[in-house]
């Protein structure tokens, strides 16, 4: 008998990292691994509450545990941040196109991860770390509403030390009682300060849909062409497998052809930044 | 082959009754006392209708329920016989099986239940004020997709075979009752009254615009959405009764150790259909909604399956509480100059 598509894999809550007032990374532990492709989404379940897609923000080269960085906003979030470590919860997957990463060897590679948006990206930014004699660079462009947003503090140092990294971090505002020593403007500013010959450059964004959508606006005026801006679609991506049709936008479907789509392909789709 | 009808019916009751050919259940069109037809469990002979036109109740709601539990699953061992399926639902279920069957995965509930049914098809001798399967590349009888289909000649039913399935059936009706060769006369009555039904349709539906150009409608003036939508109270029953819809919303109600994931119906005329966490949707208007659903049918879906996703089955039509007419909303905006206009783009 052919497996059933909502076979669900059970995991368990391992360390519990509180990001931001509204932001937490699980560490989670699968009875059986779930080895995925840096770009994929999984679906996470909380028992009798509901699931949703979410990005691993582990790297694709980590088999041992899985981490999912999660924003509350949501109903299933409300629960995700209810849950306490050794809580059993579940997991299905890998759905989604990856990251053609193999594409990008001996190129500069430009990160664009705004708010929750970042948690997607360091899966991808911690993968080509590991082959990173395969790429001239990577460059990671961080942004948040307001320092206390801003996720992933605790390994900015170790990553700035890493030659041909470079962490570029913005926050839209710093709000009284908090402290900022970088950059305060948008992360669609930050394309300013780098110093990157478009032609060629893969660029990958994720992030809040008005991020997205004057992001690839000012990348395309910065000379980063067409295809090689690869967009990750918030479509409500349900089932995960192109049966429910909610996350379906023209003729695609946002789970299975997606979800990251490159500009190119999507942008005469209708509303495709909301 | 050629069997006679009130054989046939008498034979149908026997088979529900003494589980012949391993049935466990016959489902059939069943006249209600206010005139709508069913699809109910055998119970008699009584108000039985297998030609006439389509039923209230869609086909797929024999295949995938409106709410059913999809993990575990369990194989459905009732095997049905279902007769009196129109060409509109046959249609209809291919797409499902495009949908639930395919190469990206297979939804096993659906599966189960297509493999424990025989499905006997029947030609349309009557239409319904909203039937419109000859706009949308449809025909009032089915020449596939069944595994028996009967042709009503009179006091005969012409049978033909489409599946192995549909061959067993045959096999078991010859053993109980007298089946016949047909002849030519036989089949040029079946092409006449085929014929007839088609001129009705032709006749009840020579106002509004065929398929062919439907791909305009993407293109058409927004304005002309907003003023066909006004009545649209967006309560989803066309897409609840809508042969091919098939959008699910899955809910996880698991208690114990293993998972229990539950599908049910959902309906793109809802706000919260498309909805994502933390509130974005890229249809918040009503008028959104409802040109989606158009689109959904007669561009989208004939992009992902290769055929419109409306059948002419004309039940949206018939549930709509704001009288909205499928066919009379398709033909103003294609009749608008600015969808025709974009033709020459």
């Amino acid at each position: 008998m052919t497996k059933n598509p909502y076979q669900t894999t059970p995991a368990i809550i391992q360390e519990i990292i509180e990001e931001s007032p509204l932001i937490r990374t699980l560490r989670v532990k699968l009875e059986t691994p779930i080895p995925f492709k840096t770009g994929q989404f999984i679906e996470l379940t909380i028992p009798n509450v509901g699931e949703g897609p979410f990005t691993p923000s582990s790297s694709h080269y980590t088999t041992d545990w899985m981490e999912i960085t999660i924003m509350k906003t949501g109903f299933v979030t409300e629960y995700v941040h209810k849950t306490k470590v050794g809580d059993r919860i579940g997991i299905r997957g890998p759905y989604g196109t990856c990251y053609p990463i193999d594409k990008w060897k001996g190129k500069d590679v430009l990160i664009m991860g705004g708010g929750v948006g970042m948690a997607p990206t360091r899966s991808l930014f911690l993968t080509l770390l590991h082959d990173l004699d395969n790429y001239r660079s990577v460059t990671f462009l961080m942004g948040a509403k307001t320092p206390n947003d801003m996720i992933y503090k605790y390994l900015i140092d170790d990553w700035k030390k890493i030659d041909k990294v470079h962490i570029v971090r913005s926050v839209d505002r710093v709000p009284e009682g908090e402290t900022w020593s970088e950059n305060v403007c948008l992360i669609t500013k930050l394309l300013d300060k780098i110093n990157l010959d478009p032609r060629g450059v893969p660029v990958v964004v994720c992030g809040p849909p008005v991020m997205m959508k004057f992001g690839t606006f000012d990348l395309l005026k910065h000379g980063f062409s067409e295809e090689n801006i690869y967009l990750s679609m918030e479509k409500k991506m349900y089932c995960g497998i192109g049966q429910c049709r909610h996350c379906v936008f023209g003729e695609y479907y946002a789970c299975k052809d997606g979800p990251v789509f490159t500009y190119d392909k999507v942008k005469n789709e209708e509303n495709i930044w909301e | 082959m050629i069997v006679n009808v009130s054989h046939l019916y008498s034979f149908l009751k026997r088979i529900q009754s003494e589980r012949l050919g391993g049935f466990d259940v016959v489902i059939l069109p069943e006249r209600t006392e206010n005139g709508n037809l069913f699809y109910t469990r055998m119970d008699g002979e009584k108000n039985i209708e297998i030609d006439s036109y389509r039923a209230v109740d869609p086909l797929k709601s024999l295949f995938y329920f409106p709410r059913e539990q999809i993990l575990p699953d369990k194989n459905k061992l009732v095997k049905r016989l279902v007769l009196g399926v129109k060409n509109c639902d046959l249609t209809a279920l291919d797409i499902l099986d495009k949908a639930m069957i395919n190469s990206d995965f297979v939804d096993p509930v659906y599966q189960s239940w297509r493999e424990n049914t025989t499905i006997v098809s029947a030609d349309c001798t009557e239409i319904s004020d909203s039937c419109h399967c000859n706009l949308v590349d449809g025909k009032p009888f089915a020449d596939k997709g069944y595994d028996v289909n009967l042709s009503n000649i009179g006091s005969d039913y012409v049978i033909k075979t489409g599946s192995s399935k549909g061959e067993e059936f045959v096999e078991l009706l010859r053993k109980y009752i007298p089946i016949s060769d047909d002849h030519a006369d036989d089949r040029e009555k079946v092409r006449e009254l085929r014929k007839k039904t088609m001129r009705r349709l032709e006749a009840q539906n020579s106002d509004f615009v065929r398929s062919g150009d439907y791909f305009l409608l993407k293109n058409a003036d927004i304005q002309k959405w907003k003023d066909e939508s006004k009545s649209c109270v967006g309560c989803g029953g066309c897409t609840n009764i809508c042969p091919t819809c098939y959008c699910l919303i899955l809910n996880d109600e698991t208690l114990s150790k293993d998972f229990v994931k539950v599908r049910s119906y959902d309906s793109c005329q809802t706000n919260g259909y498309a909805r994502v966490a933390g509130g974005a949707s890229p249809r918040p208007k009503m008028y959104e909604r409802f040109r989606n659903r158009y689109l959904c049918k007669l561009t989208i879906m004939k992009e992902n399956f290769g055929r419109l996703g409306c059948t002419g089955c004309g039940r949206c039509i018939d549930v709509c509480p704001g009288k909205i007419d499928f066919r009379e909303v398709i033909s103003r905006i294609m009749k608008s100059p600015k969808t025709q206009e974009c033709n020459h783009d």
